[in-house]
């Protein structure tokens, strides 16, 4: 279990985390999600004990990670960046760290072919690719087979396939009863991963709730209604008290999201006024617009023309 | 943000609930204890030895050193059997030195500014989370490793230059005075120099900038240090951290300069390096890795 308790970092002016308090509960996933600059891998150096919090502390499993006497035994971690010396073997890097905490070496060829590495276990670091990289970063959080695993942006550079992997040994490693934290820059792959979200933004704190509140809370759902007589539909729609919002009604292809009322509520409110609908689809929006949408005043570097956003879409 | 997950009471996995199991932390890695300064001195030995830059360094250091020692006493033999120089021939007998300092220099940086340059230093430190013990155990297989090196290499350049001296007639015996001092010593200097540049390369935590400053500070200020005037600039001079180290490492000073008697010189230069080292370990200790 990790508990951070008023966790705060500043360099200078500026607060890179500020003042945040969370519990990582063991046996399931918890996200760490946040855009780009929002303090996610600062708080992990702190849980980690790289960096020194301006105030507040983390504990993992009731002490500082420094006090642990053999921390890889304890807590594994998942590095944002390689935190690895190009010239130097897998193995060989694998076995200094074993080395350093007392792990028996058998552990090394056991979580090299956990990751799938063993085939190039003797090559040098430096040619891996991002995602072999990341592969043998995993291997190191898994050494010493600890209760606690800490990952930073694990699929970064991942091909879909290892995506899945890291996807379902997260789950596999939760579903051990271990505790089990998870940062991302990436809703959609926290949706398929966490059971409970830790959301920052711009070091604050927005959001510390199970997956499926915050799917509830944040994912806003409409109803699209389209007719060949829109303005006839969007007045009857608003004199039952309805939020119609039009959306480019004056081309074919416009259409009116209506929220307070259902499908079927709104197909008989306007077939009982004798109009035609071409229409009527319940829309959810994805986790990534819920995303988007609360930590829209906390990114550090947004792109102001809206247009960018929607051709990249 | 309101109503949190319903957490059951106890935090221990084992009570989180039905599904989960409990976990068995010796499952794949028995032998539960607490590594202490032996694991962290065993990790950094592997990591010396795991990079090409060690060896290479001390290849070089073995090459300069010996090679160059044999070299010039190849020279000296012919220039004293022809009466050709004034100089006696203990002077010669460590003098690669000048050159295989460098290399001790180098690779006492290389030791903790690769870590940065490569952001190793991030893993060395969730591995070893007690900073002051990862530095003494790197401080012990640098000085170690080096001391070891010195002195086999001073060794080979004394055996190699000797037989051509010996040759002319103009040979040093190992029990001469300051002979077997000298070839220990140069393990010693050596050994020291490694953890200076250490110490600065923890301060400036850039390969390119200790280098040069170390470089800088041993040999060339140190040279120019000799053009000060006056008593105190002699004074200078002599406590330079290379010319009070190389003392130790010299039957005869080679530059003729004023220096420190061997043992106080190198008594001098192991508190200069010593204060070098515990104001970049106080701040090794308080920085962010």
């Amino acid at each position: 279990m990790i508990v951070a308790r008023g966790l705060t970092k500043t360099y200078g002016p500026k607060t890179a985390v500020d003042d945040l308090s969370f519990t990582v509960e063991p046996g399931r996933v918890t996200g760490f999600l946040g855009p780009n600059g929002a303090g996610k891998s600062t708080t992990m150096r702190m849980l980690l004990g790289l960096d020194r919090p301006t105030s507040g502390s983390a504990t993992v499993n009731g002490r500082s990670y420094a006090a642990s006497p053999a921390p890889l035994r304890e807590v594994g971690a998942l590095l944002e960046a390689r935190a690895l010396h190009p010239g130097r073997s897998a193995r060989d890097h694998l076995r200094w760290l074993a080395a350093s905490n007392g792990i028996p070496r058998a552990r090394i060829d056991q979580v090299l072919d956990l990751v799938g590495l063993e085939a190039v276990a003797d090559q040098r670091v430096g040619r891996f690719s991002l995602g072999m990289g990341q592969r043998l970063g995993i291997a190191v959080a898994l050494l010493g087979d600890p209760p606690v695993v800490v990952l930073d942006e694990p699929v970064n550079g991942l091909d879909p396939e290892g995506i899945r992997w890291v996807r379902n040994l997260a789950r596999e490693l939760a579903g051990q009863g271990r505790t089990v934290l998870v940062s991302s820059h990436l809703m959609s792959e926290m949706a398929l991963t966490a059971d409970h979200l830790i959301v920052v933004g711009r070091g604050r704190m927005l959001a510390d709730c199970s997956m499926s509140r915050f799917i509830a809370d944040h994912a806003a759902s409409y109803v699209r209604v389209r007719s060949p007589r829109t303005a006839e539909v969007e007045t009857l729609l608003r004199q039952h008290g309805l939020d119609v919002d039009r959306q480019d009604v004056d081309r074919q292809d416009g259409e009116l999201r209506v929220q307070g009322l259902d499908a079927a509520g709104i197909g008989e409110l306007v077939g009982g006024a004798g109009l035609h609908l071409h229409e009527l689809t319940l829309v959810q929006s994805s986790l990534e617009d819920a995303f988007m949408t609360l930590t829209a005043d906390s990114v550090e570097y947004a792109a102001h023309q809206t247009e960018t956003a929607g051709a990249l879409r | 943000m309101s109503a949190g997950p319903t957490t059951s009471a106890a935090p221990l996995p084992s009570a989180a609930g039905p599904d989960v199991v409990r976990l068995d932390p010796d499952r794949h890695v028995p032998g539960r204890r607490a590594p202490g300064f032996g694991a962290a001195l065993n990790a950094e030995w592997i990591k010396f030895w795991t990079v090409r830059s060690s060896r290479w360094s001390l290849g070089l250091l073995f090459a300069l050193g010996a090679g160059l020692t044999t070299l010039i006493c190849w020279g000296a033999a012919r220039d004293l059997a022809a009466g050709a120089t004034t100089e006696v021939p203990e002077t010669f007998i460590t003098f690669g030195l000048l050159f295989s300092q460098l290399t001790a220099v180098a690779l006492g940086a290389l030791v903790v500014t690769s870590e940065y340059g490569t952001g190793m230093v991030r893993a060395t430190l969730t591995a070893v989370p007690r900073r002051g013990r990862v530095l003494a155990a790197k401080a012990v297989v640098l000085a170690g490793v080096l001391f070891v090196a010195g002195v086999v290499t001073a060794f080979a350049g004394y055996l190699g230059g000797n037989w051509f001296l010996d040759r002319e007639g103009f040979g040093v015996a190992l029990s001469d005075d300051g002979v077997l001092r000298a070839l220990v010593g140069n393990g010693l200097y050596l050994a020291g120099l490694g953890l200076f540049a250490m110490a600065l390369g923890l301060l400036v935590r850039h390969t390119a900038a200790a280098l040069t400053v170390g470089i800088a500070l041993v040999l060339v200020v140190g040279n120019l240090a000799y053009a000060l005037p006056g008593a105190w600039g002699e004074w200078v001079a002599k406590v330079m951290p290379g010319n009070a180290g190389g003392t130790v490492a010299q039957v005869l000073p080679f530059n003729g300069g004023a220096v420190l008697g061997p043992w106080t010189g190198f008594g001098v230069f192991a508190a200069e390096t010593a204060a070098l080292l515990i104001v970049a370990t106080l701040v090794f200790r308080r920085r962010d890795a």
